[in-house]
């Protein structure tokens, strides 16, 4: 008796553990759309039904990137809310929540795939290339929130930006520009293994060349959270320049332990490294003055109307630029399904042609100027600079949009 | 020599916090003989209870609140699902200790949401220079506060009833309930001194030099663990001169990544289970561990 109570205990708490790590989504795939939209003359197949598009949004609400994906996609939502396709269509957004779990992504698309017309966002390079065989053979036009080169390689999928070896050169075109750093100086380079780092060294490693910088690797996983080893190191080797591709954890570590040890060199960080938390830690004030971003989008001093807009929408959230992500990636989705309907074809082929052909998207400078999105290349060669300051979203604009004397090259 | 000075200070300080969590996970499989994976979610706990708290107690309240809290969830889950498991297989056990850890966990970065929180140390990221080396303050006093609460530990296993009874029920679980000792009551008290050690290790993991309490804190407690295994799970010795040695290791690795290049980089992830087996192919039962003795 005693040893059957047991058993069971045993037996729910392993089904509450499998529940958990499954994330427990039971949402049963929505009624496939029907095909001929009511507008006129606009051939129509999956995913548009009447006078509705319905979008799929593989965001992370409760996984590492909880805060991104929340502001991405409420930013999202909040746009649909305001805008149409050919002053016709309304979007209805399917989000659901990946938890940061590639097999759990695999598993939403498959239940959200024969409803959809195109994904608004996919959040983060393992989900994303992990349904890219999906999304190419159903002809899905896909935004992520990520900016590694490898995803360029995906038809249909719309980095929003440059990748992040372009970005982080022109982050130091501005510190050449700036008299931040000179020829031949030596630059410590912090990155998290994985494409992420990958592409951010790879723009170091570019720029070195072309301007003989001295470069000194320091690869660290992205749970390692004390970076005082590798700043002390960095300190040893005299650098004169701090860059990162990590992502906010580990900044606040790098700006803290260089101030005790004295290290008073710039920080550049790909667009990930920031987050307008880090301005209540220890390390604000250094950040305040030594911490340069190179980023996708401008920040919310920029943009005032759009800081009010999700305010007054969701007021208890704390703005940070992924809202920015988000509009500016709703804006492009609009281009590209305006395009497709008014060529008169918002059929999945109809939309991916309209993506293809898309070229100069200008989306009133909350992102940076795009110039189309051809495989494997860079769609921007430009990026802002930021610095973290006491504003709403964390930072201000230091450089608007600009391509530094290093992009197109790296870009090809 | 600067960097090397630099790099042993800050390999110790964070090993004396790793020997505070490895401390957790031996008393606990001392009373109760439960390997237990709850406790980097009960570190993520008391840094996100301190850290929430912060605003409205202030520092010094928030942190004993938080401490007492994380000690209450050990307190539960030891009552509600590990007592009631008392008898079953090691390994069943350590499982279920692994789903709970999961179902905190899942809860907390679900919680914790938006970016970084952060923990208003009052010495904030102030730190101290000797000569060329310096230290962060908060790794300073974490050394400090470390030493003597592991002292306390000590002063407590050895002479204290509770002590004794722990001793006792470790050594002959059923001889000692025979005696009158109330093994619940031994392994209760186990979890709560554990969480407590989770907590405070937690206040200091979250200062300077790596501010904010982010999901990622969780993984410290996963490099204690080898700490544990290779100074003896069975060896509250042998977890603090484990979390040094995996700290010093650890902090060495990282600084001198540039000099191990020929070894990969990222070298400084693997080098707590490294060390950790390259002691137990030497040491099966860990530095200090008690020898399994069969007769054959």
């Amino acid at each position: 008796m005693r040893l059957s109570k047991r058993s069971t205990g045993v037996t729910m708490l392993a089904a509450s553990v499998v529940l958990a790590a499954t994330g427990c989504s039971t949402k049963a795939p929505e009624s496939s759309g029907g095909g001929g939209g009511d507008a006129a003359d606009v051939q129509t197949d999956i995913g548009v039904e009447g006078e509705t598009i319905r979008l799929g949004v593989l965001t992370d609400l409760t996984g590492v990137f909880a805060a991104l994906g929340k502001d991405i996609t409420q930013a999202n939502e909040l746009f649909w809310e305001d805008n149409q396709v050919c002053d016709t269509y309304d979007v209805e957004l399917d989000v659901q929540d990946t938890g940061y779990v590639p097999q759990q992504g695999v598993q939403l698309y498959s239940g959200m795939k024969d409803s959809i017309l195109a994904m608004q966002q996919t959040i983060g390079s393992p989900i994303n290339t992990a349904l890219a065989p999906e999304y190419e053979s159903d002809q899905i036009v896909n935004f992520p929130s990520a900016w590694s080169k490898t995803l360029t390689e995906i038809p249909g999928t719309g980095v929003v930006g440059a990748t992040y070896d372009v970005e982080i050169a022109n982050g130091y075109d501005y510190l050449f520009e700036e008299g931040l750093l000179a020829e031949g100086d030596t630059v410590g380079h912090i990155y998290f293994e994985g494409e992420y780092g990958a592409n951010g060294l790879a723009g170091t490693r570019a720029v070195a060349e072309e301007m003989g910088l001295e470069v000194i690797e320091a690869q660290i996983k992205a749970t390692d959270q004390d970076m005082s080893a590798q700043v002390t190191q960095f300190a040893a080797a005299g650098v004169d320049l701090i860059a990162l591709t990590v992502a906010p954890g580990q900044t606040a570590s790098v700006a803290t332990v260089a101030e005790a040890q004295g290290l008073d060199v710039p920080i550049l960080g790909s667009n990930p490294v920031f987050a307008p938390g880090l301005l209540q830690g220890p390390a604000a004030n250094w950040l305040k003055t030594h911490l340069y971003v190179a980023s996708p989008v401008s920040s919310f001093d920029a943009h005032p109307e759009l800081l009010e807009q999700y305010k007054e929408a969701y007021p208890e959230a704390t703005v940070s630029l992924g809202v920015v992500v988000g509009f500016g990636m709703s804006e492009i989705m609009k281009q590209v399904l305006d395009a497709a309907c008014e060529n008169g074809d918002l059929t999945r082929q109809g939309v991916v042609d309209a993506f293809n052909e898309l070229e100069e998207v200008d989306t009133g400078g909350l992102v940076v100027p795009i110039r189309g999105f051809e495989t494997g290349q860079s769609p921007s060669l430009e990026s802002f600079v930021l610095q973290p300051a006491d504003v709403e979203g964390g930072a201000t604009v230091l450089a608007e949009a600009f391509e530094g004397q290093f992009a197109e090259k790296i870009a090809g | 020599m600067t960097q090397f000075l630099s790099l042993l200070l800050n390999g110790i300080s964070l090993g004396a916090m790793y020997a505070l969590i490895a401390l957790g996970f031996v008393i606990i499989f001392k009373a109760s003989e439960v390997v237990s994976f709850t406790h980097g979610s009960l570190l993520l706990l008391g840094a996100y209870s301190i850290a929430r708290l912060s605003e409205p107690l202030g520092f010094l309240l928030a942190a004993v609140v938080g401490i007492a809290i994380t000690a209450l969830a050990a307190f539960v889950i030891e009552r509600v699902i590990i007592n009631r498991l008392r008898g079953a297989a090691v390994i069943s056990l350590a499982i279920v200790t692994i789903g709970v850890d999961i179902i905190l966990l899942t809860e907390l970065i679900r919680r914790i949401g938006s970016d970084i929180l952060n923990v208003p140390h009052p010495w904030a990221g102030g730190s101290v220079r000797v000569g060329d080396v310096g230290i962060s303050e908060n790794r300073l006093i974490a050394i400090a506060v470390a030493a003597v609460l592991i002292g306390l530990f000590f002063a407590a296993f050895k002479y204290s009833n509770w002590g004794i009874a722990m001793r006792a029920s470790a050594e002959d679980g059923e001889t000692a309930a025979l005696m009158g000792i109330k093994q619940g009551r031994v392994s209760a008290l186990a979890w709560v001194v554990a969480g407590v050690l989770a907590a405070v290790a937690a206040l200091f993991l979250v200062g300077s030099p790596t501010p904010g309490v982010s999901p990622s804190t969780y993984a410290v407690a996963l490099r204690a663990f080898p700490a544990a295994i290779l100074g003896g799970l069975d060896s509250t010795g042998g977890a603090l001169v484990g979390g040094l040695l995996i700290g010093i290791a650890e902090a060495m690795a990282a600084g001198y990544q540039d000099q191990l290049l020929f070894l990969g980089r990222g070298f400084s992830a693997v080098v707590p289970f490294i060390v950790m087996i390259a002691v137990l192919m030497f040491r099966p039962s860990g530095l200090f561990g008690t020898k399994e003795l069969t007769r054959v």
